[in-house]
């Protein structure tokens, strides 16, 4: 229980006061900041209204007048607010969120990229930097298949983690030791090929928008 | 961020840049990547198949120039050695060497991988019998 500081009202933690509506500077996970239920599938449009519905009862200036500590409460949950309606609106962020509300983090354990991804991003960089010594047709040619094809493995990979988090929504945050580790395995490597393959189309599109400038 | 002196030395004038033949059963070739920042390094060593030492290696890294020293310090350290022992070098010799800081730490982790995946490879024609059909994508030499 916490004590709002504008009204004494003592209540379960929340943003903003269910009496006077107040923000509570509640130290909340970012699901429950956006009265949103810890589950991975959202409701984009429920996140939309509480965003902004929030955003306004709590908002700074409407306590410039008001005591230190109210001032202070709304600050703190406004800031609180912006980060979990920028974490949780993008499924990557949402996804790697997910993570750090379980004490998890990407890159842990040096979980390994698998070989075939590895072998992938490395004949890419090796196209781009044959682009990079010739601008021939044939080597733009290539650069914009793998421009291609890079997307459509991101494309597939979010499909996976679309995936990952239906499992997660449907039993995974009861499900027994061995099945909660598969799907963090999961959602990790999911996440690490998207940040990837992410990174390496951005290296081809630099490349062939320095190529079309030329 | 300031590189050392031996990053940059590494960097400057790196060791057994190139490639070797892919095909040839002598060669291991371990391709690693690291997601976070979109690195990827090849190593590939050529192993003598009856003493099983590593007679010589090249690398070819795309990355920051800790990820490019890590590998080519890795290339120097590996020949003349028996395969047995090159897989029990730590990337912690590598952070030592090159001084490292802890936000590329990654880079010679990265590079002890390299190690073990090439290594592998090779014990993959060697050992297993069956020659390598389980590398699904081989990159065309060029």
């Amino acid at each position: 229980m916490i004590t709002c500081p504008s009204c004494t009202r003592a209540q379960a933690p929340a943003l903003a006061c269910a009496g006077c509506g107040a923000p509570l500077g509640a130290n909340l996970d970012l699901f429950a900041a956006l009265n949103l239920p810890r589950r991975l599938a959202i409701d984009a449009a429920a996140m939309e209204r509480a965003y902004h519905d929030l955003s306004r009862r709590i908002h700074p200036d409407r306590f410039a007048a008001a005591p230190a500590a109210a001032r202070d409460a709304s600050m703190r949950a406004t800031a609180l607010l912006t980060r979990a309606y920028r974490t949780l609106r993008d499924p990557i962020s949402r996804g790697r969120y997910w993570l750090e509300l379980h004490g998890r983090k990407l890159g842990e354990n040096n979980q390994r990229v698998p070989a075939e991804l590895a072998a992938m991003v490395f004949e890419t960089q090796e196209q781009l930097e044959e682009l990079r010594e010739s601008r021939t047709p044939e080597n733009l040619a290539a650069a914009r298949a793998r421009r291609g094809e890079v997307a459509g493995a991101l494309e597939a990979a979010a499909v996976a983690l679309a995936r990952n988090f239906a499992a997660w929504d449907a039993d995974g945050e009861e499900a027994d030791e061995r099945r909660r580790e598969a799907l963090f395995t999961e959602l990790k490597a999911t996440l690490s090929k998207i940040a990837y393959l992410t990174t390496l189309a951005r290296d081809i599109g630099r490349e062939l928008e320095t190529a079309r400038a030329a | 961020m300031a590189y050392s002196d031996k990053v940059i030395d590494h960097y400057n004038n790196p060791r057994n840049v190139g490639s070797f033949d892919k095909s040839d059963a002598d060669v291991g070739t371990g391709i690693v990547g690291a997601p976070e920042c979109g690195d990827v390094m090849k190593l590939q060593l050529r192993i003598n198949p009856e003493s099983r030492m590593i007679e010589d290696a090249r690398f070819k890294t795309f990355g920051c120039g800790s990820a490019i020293a890590s590998s080519s310090y890795v290339t120097e350290l590996v020949k003349g050695k028996h395969i047995d022992e090159a897989m029990t070098i730590r990337n912690t010799v590598i952070v030592k060497e090159l001084n490292l800081p802890p936000v590329k730490i990654h880079c010679s982790v990265l590079a002890e991988d390299a190690i073990k995946a090439a290594i592998g490879d090779w014990k993959k024609h060697h050992e297993d019998g069956a020659p390598a059909a389980a590398e699904p994508r081989k990159a065309q030499e060029g």
